[in-house]
């Protein structure tokens, strides 16, 4: 008894990559926090956008990682499937920007904190290798589809 | 320097912090269905909910039920580790159901987390079950437990 697999979800990433992007986001988001830079946050705000969108292939710390890490340290052991972490960049875009509407209209307190969230999801993530941003993914679809939900109140 | 920024940043690394403890000390950890809350009436629901998915203990010692999303990185490793046991355990049964696709079930049973699992052994008894992917020496152990390696039908 089984669900059959998604086959157009074959695309594979190097962990290795994931945990070190995850590292370099913590950092600028932390710098964005300590500059309160609505420019520098916009620039992840790109990366994010970036790697949900186009793909985990072009974003930009992947890269980093592909052309001056992997090289050094040979090939992967273990590969994994792109789909979760791609949403988590859709999520950790979503924060970034509300943190830069919040900074470009002259509400910082708003643009920390939305940051702030972003930097627990990275760090987390960097940290553990938990993803944050995956882990909502259910609890969005349980909330969001409530209407089939009868009597029983989640 | 920003003041709110840098407060932030202090309670969002506690925050992280936190959360790594968390995740370390409790991610993939099996959980007795009696020490949570509900106890009995929890057992009930459970049996009932997964009979309702077309899951019947009784085919074998130990039956595993995955619920698990599309966007979920520890499923797939998940997923993998259990059907190599099933190939040295022949008592070991596991269903694997798209939680997106049952969501009604996923609210009655309280899944937050994908992968969750539930862990029933062949009387239809929930022994426990677990969010995240399991810890591999828990896992084998408890498999040890109900359907061993090369065990009878």
């Amino acid at each position: 008894m089984t669900i059959p697999a998604r086959p157009a979800d074959a695309r594979q990433v190097d962990p290795r990559g994931l945990r070190l992007a995850a590292w370099l986001t913590s950092a600028v988001l932390v710098a964005v926090l300590l500059t309160g830079s609505g420019v520098l946050l916009a620039v992840q705000l790109a990366v994010f956008a970036v790697g949900a969108l186009a793909g985990l292939r072009y974003a930009p710390y992947g890269l980093l990682f592909r052309v001056l890490v992997a090289p050094r340290l040979g090939p992967p052991t273990e590969r994994e499937a792109e789909g979760p972490p791609r949403f988590a960049q859709a999520v950790g875009a979503g924060f970034a920007l509300v943190g830069l509407v919040g900074y470009a209209t002259g509400l910082p307190v708003l643009g920390a904190v939305a940051t702030g969230a972003a930097l627990v999801a990275a760090l987390l993530n960097a940290t553990t290798g938990f993803c944050l941003g995956c882990e909502v993914y259910l609890l969005a679809r349980r909330a969001t589809a409530s209407r089939s939900a009868g009597p029983h109140p989640a | 320097m920003s003041g709110v920024g840098v407060v932030v940043l202090g309670v969002a690394l506690l925050v992280s912090a936190l959360g790594a403890l968390w995740v370390r000390a409790r991610d993939g950890a099996v959980r007795a269905p009696m020490s949570s809350v509900g106890g009995q009436g929890a057992q009930v629901t459970t049996q009932s909910v997964l009979a309702g998915l077309g899951i019947d203990p009784g085919a074998a010692d130990l039956t595993v039920v995955q619920f698990s999303t599309a966007f979920c990185a520890p499923c797939r490793q998940t997923r993998a580790r259990l059907q190599q046991m099933q190939t040295s355990r022949p008592g070991l049964a596991y269903v694997h159901v798209d939680a997106e696709s049952h969501l009604d079930e996923v609210r009655r049973l309280d899944v937050r987390r994908t992968p969750t699992l539930f862990y029933l052994d062949r009387a239809g008894t929930l022994l426990g079950r677990s969010s995240g992917a399991p810890r591999p020496a828990e896992l084998e152990a408890l498999a040890d437990a109900h359907a061993p390696v090369g065990g009878g039908r």
